[in-house]
């Protein structure tokens, strides 16, 4: 229905390349990705894979190893929108991306992203640059989580503190804006070719 | 003594026709159109054995080709990809932005698939490129049967005698060209030794190799450039033209052929400490090329085998030694054998009898015109603007990637620089940001 038989099989070939042809892929197989190193949040993304949240196996904690069914699992975040797909079913499929998201901010699991958290990411986001100083990353995360908090909370009294973002205010955030053609992965259409000259 | 009296002879109406049918006519560069037959008949096999698969498979199983992805990827540059949901929180749409090229990085990365063999389309009857296809008729399975016979018993005996011919006859007449005094005598005995000898290995590869452009063909005095896929590369462009190799000094055969061409003509052969000396290296070649009256220098600037779909990065080096670069683009058909050398998979004896015992090697060289280093560009431009040129012309993708990945990991240079390019974009936008609140 999602992926066809074939594609399955591809991608367990492609598993099976990553994992060095064991059962299960560990964090370490990951290295072996060029592409992926040059991504300034390979670490969050290697630890999505084994987040728990997402492997649905518990509210917190990460997995040592995940076999090629968890690998599918994750995979299924990024899924592409069906035009088959209902009002509801949309609205489903949009709020698990955003759950994979949100899991890859809130690295302790807690429910709420804290401004530890996000200036964490930011500071991520901009690693790697040695012009930029630590305080532009935090003085854009504070800003960030300001805005978030406008929208969210509106006014505040002077002495509330904002604890954090919650799924429900991220998804808040992003209502109204199209997140499904920049949050998924497309396969190719699988068509019969022959070529013999 | 019966027995071997009937050996005897077969020996020597063996050795007959290889040498009146085979051996002669390379000599003059003349072909008697056995190998052309031979080619008709096998792609009009290869043809029905893949009608025959067609109808035996049910139509979702019929694979698409490997090599061009499993996923559609955004190739969009950053700064395109990141734009779209600017405005809010721009970390977080950067975030989405980053998953999804990480996960397609995951699924599919560009630079492994490059080194190991392209998957073809549909099976070629060779065992080794079966990945997928089951059993489909009897009579496709006898085909099959009767290619393992033809291809083992009676093509890789013959191609082994001639690769052994060819290679003998090249060391003994480079050394017997050598002994000469320094002439144009000498210098057309050895062209002429260097040719015949390599259309000999050509043919003990079943080589079919069209030639386009020849009139690009590159000069002395030049540096010759092209894309490396194996070791074979170097008969296929001698065959038309002789060249002046560069390498390093190896022992076994290798080493023994090494020293016998050197006598007869100059190659330039270093030393492997001498290697690591870039400028030695450099002012060796320089004199070379300096020399109107030696050959063109060959060169594979990519410094590994690649499998032959796309092209990666091309070293620097050899194109800081000035002079006129004439690129040459290699493609080879992977549907009649597969030449590329997948050195951490096979040794070089086991990938000679790959090659030996595939139906044929089949590819095209294309000669490019000759482009030299313009104002203001540095060798590194100049090596992309080259290897955009072949690339193109050959049909192979492109690739930033270093060669050398096969066996190192990501530059930190490199990968320092791509988030430069990042963080550039971001605190542009991030000062934007923290000025309206």
């Amino acid at each position: 229905m999602l992926i066809s038989s074939d594609q399955i099989e591809q991608l367990h070939r492609r598993f099976k390349q990553l994992s060095g042809d064991q059962p299960t892929i560990r964090k370490e197989n990951f290295n072996n990705v060029p592409d992926l190193d040059l991504n300034p949040i390979r670490s969050k993304i290697i630890r999505a894979f084994f987040d728990n949240r997402n492997l649905r196996k518990g509210p917190s904690g990460v997995a040592d190893e995940i076999n090629f069914e968890d690998f599918l699992t994750i995979m299924s975040y990024f899924r592409p929108i069906d035009i088959t797909m209902d009002e509801e079913q949309v609205q489903l499929c949009r709020k698990e991306k955003l759950r994979f998201l949100f899991h890859m901010y809130d690295s302790d699991s807690d429910g709420r992203i804290t401004l530890e958290e996000y200036r964490n990411v930011v500071e991520e986001l901009l690693s790697g640059n040695p012009h930029i100083e630590k305080e532009s990353a935090r003085s854009i995360a504070d800003g960030a989580m300001m805005e978030a908090a406008s929208v969210c909370v509106g006014q505040m009294e002077p002495d509330q503190v904002y604890e954090g973002i919650t799924f429900d205010d991220f998804l808040k955030i992003w209502q109204g804006i199209d997140i499904e053609t920049k949050m998924h992965v497309r396969f190719l259409n699988v068509e019969a070719m022959a070529l013999c000259h | 003594m019966e027995g071997t009296e009937l050996a005897g002879k077969i020996l020597s109406t063996w050795l007959t026709l290889v040498l009146g049918l085979i051996l002669l006519p390379s000599a003059f560069g003349v072909s008697l159109g056995i190998s052309e037959i031979y080619m008709k008949i096998l792609v009009k096999t290869l043809e029905w054995a893949t009608i025959r698969i067609e109808k035996g498979v049910p139509k979702e199983s019929v694979k698409n080709s490997a090599s061009v992805g499993i996923i559609q990827r955004d190739e969009s540059p950053m700064e395109k990809g990141l734009s779209g949901l600017r405005g809010r929180d721009f970390e977080l749409s950067d975030v989405f932005y980053f998953s999804k090229k990480g996960l397609e990085a995951i699924v599919e990365d560009e630079v492994t698939q490059r080194f190991s063999s392209e998957e073809l389309v549909s099976w070629n009857l060779l065992t080794r490129t079966n990945i997928n296809f089951q059993y489909i008729s009897l009579r496709l399975t006898m085909v099959w049967v009767l290619g393992v016979i033809v291809r083992y018993c009676v093509l890789l005996p013959l191609r082994v005698t001639l690769a052994f011919i060819g290679i003998s006859l090249l060391v003994m007449g480079t050394t017997l060209v050598g002994q000469l005094p320094d002439s144009s005598l000498k210098s057309w005995l050895s062209e002429l030794v260097h040719l015949t000898c390599c259309r000999i290995c050509v043919r003990s590869l079943s080589g079919t190799i069209h030639y386009h452009n020849k009139q690009y063909r590159p000069q002395k005095g030049g540096i010759c450039v092209a894309n490396h896929t194996s070791p074979i590369d170097v008969f296929i462009l001698t065959t038309d033209g002789c060249y002046a190799m560069v390498g390093q000094v190896q022992g076994g055969l290798m080493g023994i052929i090494q020293r016998a061409i050197v006598k007869a003509c100059p190659h330039v052969w270093f030393e492997r400490s001498e290697m690591k000396d870039r400028h030695l290296v450099t002012k060796r070649l320089k004199e070379h090329i300096a020399d109107r009256k030696k050959l063109p220098i060959l060169i594979f600037p990519e410094g590994t085998c690649i499998n032959n779909t796309s092209v990666m990065m091309f070293k620097k080096g050899s194109f800081e030694i000035g002079g006129t670069i004439h690129p040459v683009a290699i493609k080879y058909n992977p549907q009649f054998g597969d030449a590329f050398w997948n050195s951490s998979k096979y040794n070089m004896v086991s990938y000679l009898l790959r090659v030996m015992t595939s139906w044929a090697i089949v590819c095209d060289v294309w000669y490019l015109p000759p482009m030299t280093r313009e104002e203001g560009e540095d060798a590194a431009q100049f090596a992309n603007r080259v290897k955009s040129a072949i690339a193109v012309q050959g049909g192979l993708t492109e690739l930033p990637w270093d060669g050398g990945l096969k066996r190192g990991k990501v530059k930190d240079a490199f990968r320092e620089e791509q988030q430069k390019n990042y963080s550039k974009m971001i605190v542009g936008n991030g000062s934007l940001n923290s000025e309206s609140n």
